[in-house]
């Protein structure tokens, strides 16, 4: 469980600089796609419990929400190419192309797959049954001496 | 601007702040103990707390500065207002381990979660201390300097009248009320900023007749010339990236997002919840709240475009005045609640920074430099003495010294990643972070902020237009992780039970 932990933050310390460089070097774009993974690493850290990560919640909202971020990036580089220097012959929702992405899969359906998600799947992400053990397992701690 | 909405504007920011104020007095009987005075620990609701991270969240720099941004490099800066999404993620990344933290121990600032943490490291609670001031002070400063101008300006009043008028109230409350007054206080002006910016958002589509309308304006008017000032727009200005170079949208998308588990406004706000269980409804209430605030700020930089390519006004001679001229045109009601909002989103991030400061100085910096510790009231009363002082000379210094303001304001949000990552995230998420690794982690956060404030002050270009902070930030979080592998203090075996606890939770 430790090692598997221990492969998670290397890959994510290796993400931060991976990105860092990218940016230095102008590819940025795919250091955006990277920094999606990169903040999929720590959420998968964060919901683990006991070494083990939910199944569902992985689907939604963590996959969920890395599809739709990864596809709001390239969606916008696609379409700010494909309308460079022009008009562009379309909008969405009244926006350009490029940047409707932003507003309908960075930001709407950020909230729809993390917030909205984190919020759905509760009980996945902490249960009452999870919690009372472990406030029972910090009170036997203290009886016994431990620093808590 | 008419008399009439003068009044309007000093009647309804003189009640909000006398609401504030009643709000931060009637929060003295919540305070009862150093720990809810200092920190709230476990006292609210998730609509209170939601409301309350929020508003510190958003300064007034999102309300004035951001549409101003917008105005005049295009789309990069509206990945860091449409990150309303950060807070599911910062619950998902730490909210359970740091509201577990507060049941190992008695929890008033986030010095006592890396006590805990790292077995009372004086040095790491030292830096971290040191790095999240100078955070902290400069956010105060900011606040306090543009909110005094802005409405010194506006009523026609004396300058520093008006920022001891505002800021003194709000001293006031936070020295009666602790952080418990702040916390809902906070979540009252954070209502106010919302209500608002829904009525100024309706405002906008009502004047622009919609999104669709101004990217028509902005595509077509090519140059625009008035008072002297050109200003040159096109499609391409509306696009994902706008003008800048795309780097910086990678930037303004990371370092919000991932940014605001490390926000010393989000983290304290974690542990002042009641009931963990309620963090996911914390999160929704925190994301539809900033969803609103963010979007009103994008509004208002799109309104200042179309305004301008329509030639409705002449191009703006300073892009920060974008926000405020918008609201001009929407009338009476618009710059009422313009400046309301503004006062809010000030008041707030300010209370939560000198709450913050006052308790860095009082508390966690004299145990960090191993001062003999005090009891609880003995602790209040210093802190309510440190919060007074501090406040006065934060707010004589940000209205009397125009160029520490300037200096200050190279530190931020970025400053405050770099003093929290290697400690928190790092920390509460890998069993085998070491008292050595985030020592290291951090003191060469402390090093390289300092030397980065110093190159930005000589003008220094960084690699690939990647702003300073993002380096720090990267070499300290890899520099706490690869010294953590080959060292073990308050790590693997060396970590306490308790703590083991908390990060497999």
């Amino acid at each position: 469980m430790e090692r598997k932990q221990t492969a998670m933050m290397l890959a994510i310390a290796l993400a931060w600089l991976a990105v860092l460089i990218l940016g230095w070097n102008g590819a940025w774009l795919i250091a955006m796609v990277l920094s999606v993974f990169l903040m999929l690493g720590h959420m998968v850290l964060g919901a683990t419990h006991n070494g083990k990560l939910d199944a569902g919640f992985l689907a939604y909202p963590l996959l969920t929400w890395t599809a739709l971020w990864v596809a709001s990036f390239l969606l916008s580089a696609y379409y700010a190419e494909a309308f460079r220097g022009k008009v562009p012959d379309f909008t969405i929702l009244g926006f350009h192309p490029s940047f409707a992405w932003t507003i309908i899969t960075y930001w709407i359906g950020g909230i729809a797959s993390l917030s909205v998600g984190l919020y759905a799947m509760r009980d996945r992400w902490l249960s009452e049954a999870d919690w009372e053990t472990f406030k029972s397992d910090i009170a036997a701690i203290k009886a016994q001496g431990g620093q808590a | 601007m008419s008399a009439g909405a003068k009044i309007l504007i000093v009647g309804f920011s003189f009640a909000m702040i006398v609401v504030s104020f009643l709000i931060g007095i009637w929060a003295k009987k919540k305070a009862d103990t150093a720990q809810a005075f200092f920190g709230g620990t476990a006292l609210f609701g998730p609509f209170t707390v939601g409301l309350s991270t929020m508003s510190a969240v958003a300064s007034a720099f999102a309300i004035v500065g951001i549409p101003g941004i917008i105005y005049a490099t295009g789309n990069p800066m509206s990945f860091w207002m449409l990150s309303s999404a950060a807070f599911g993620m910062a619950y998902i990344i730490l909210g359970k381990k740091v509201r577990a933290m507060a049941e190992l121990g008695p929890i008033s600032s986030l010095g006592d979660i890396s006590d805990l943490r790292f077995q009372k490291s004086r040095y790491i609670k030292a830096v971290m201390s040191l790095v999240l001031f100078l955070g902290c002070i400069a956010y105060l400063a900011a606040q306090i300097k543009g909110v005094s101008v802005m409405f010194a300006h506006l009523l026609g009043w004396n300058f520093y009248v008006t920022g001891f008028l505002i800021f003194g109230v709000l001293i006031a409350y936070m020295i009666i009320g602790g952080e418990a007054g702040g916390i809902m206080t906070q979540a009252f002006q954070g209502l106010v900023m919302a209500v608002a910016g829904i009525i100024i958002i309706i405002g906008f589509f009502v004047v622009t007749g919609g999104f669709g309308n101004v990217l028509e304006a902005v595509a077509k008017a090519g140059e625009v010339t008035g008072g002297g000032v050109t200003k040159k727009m096109s499609a391409d200005f509306l696009n994902a990236w706008g003008v800048l170079p795309g780097q910086v949208s990678m930037v303004y998308m990371l370092v919000p997002i991932l940014g605001t588990v490390g926000q010393p406004q989000v983290l304290t706000r974690m542990y002042a919840l009641k009931n963990p269980r309620d963090m996911p409804k914390l999160g929704l209430w925190a994301a539809l709240s900033h969803a609103v605030v963010g979007f009103l700020a994008i509004v208002m930089g799109f309104g200042a475009l179309y305004l301008v390519a329509t030639g409705k006004i002449a191009p703006l001679a300073k892009a920060d005045t974008a926000a405020a001229v918008f609201a001009d045109h929407l009338g009476i009601w618009g710059q009422l609640l313009f400046y309301a909002t503004v006062l809010a989103a000030a008041m707030s991030s300010a209370s939560m920074f000198l709450s913050l400061s006052a308790g860095i100085i009082s508390r966690d910096l004299p145990a960090a430099f191993g001062l003999k510790a005090v009891d609880g009231p003995t602790q209040i009363k210093r802190f309510r003495v440190t919060m007074g002082v501090l406040g006065v000379i934060a707010v004589a210094l940000a209205l009397t010294n125009d160029s520490m303001v300037a200096i200050l304001g190279t530190f931020g949000w970025g400053t405050l990643m770099t003093a929290t990552f290697p400690v928190f995230v790092v920390g509460l998420l890998w069993k085998r972070a070491s008292k050595e690794g985030v020592a290291t982690g951090l003191s060469i956060a402390l090093v390289l902020n300092v030397i980065c404030f110093v190159l930005v002050q000589n003008k220094f270009k960084f690699p690939g237009a990647i702003p300073w902070y993002f380096n720090v930030i990267v070499f300290s979080i890899v520099a706490t992780v690869v010294v953590s592998l080959f060292t073990s203090g308050a790590a693997g075996k060396n970590l306490d039970r308790a703590v083991e606890k908390v990060i497999d939770l």
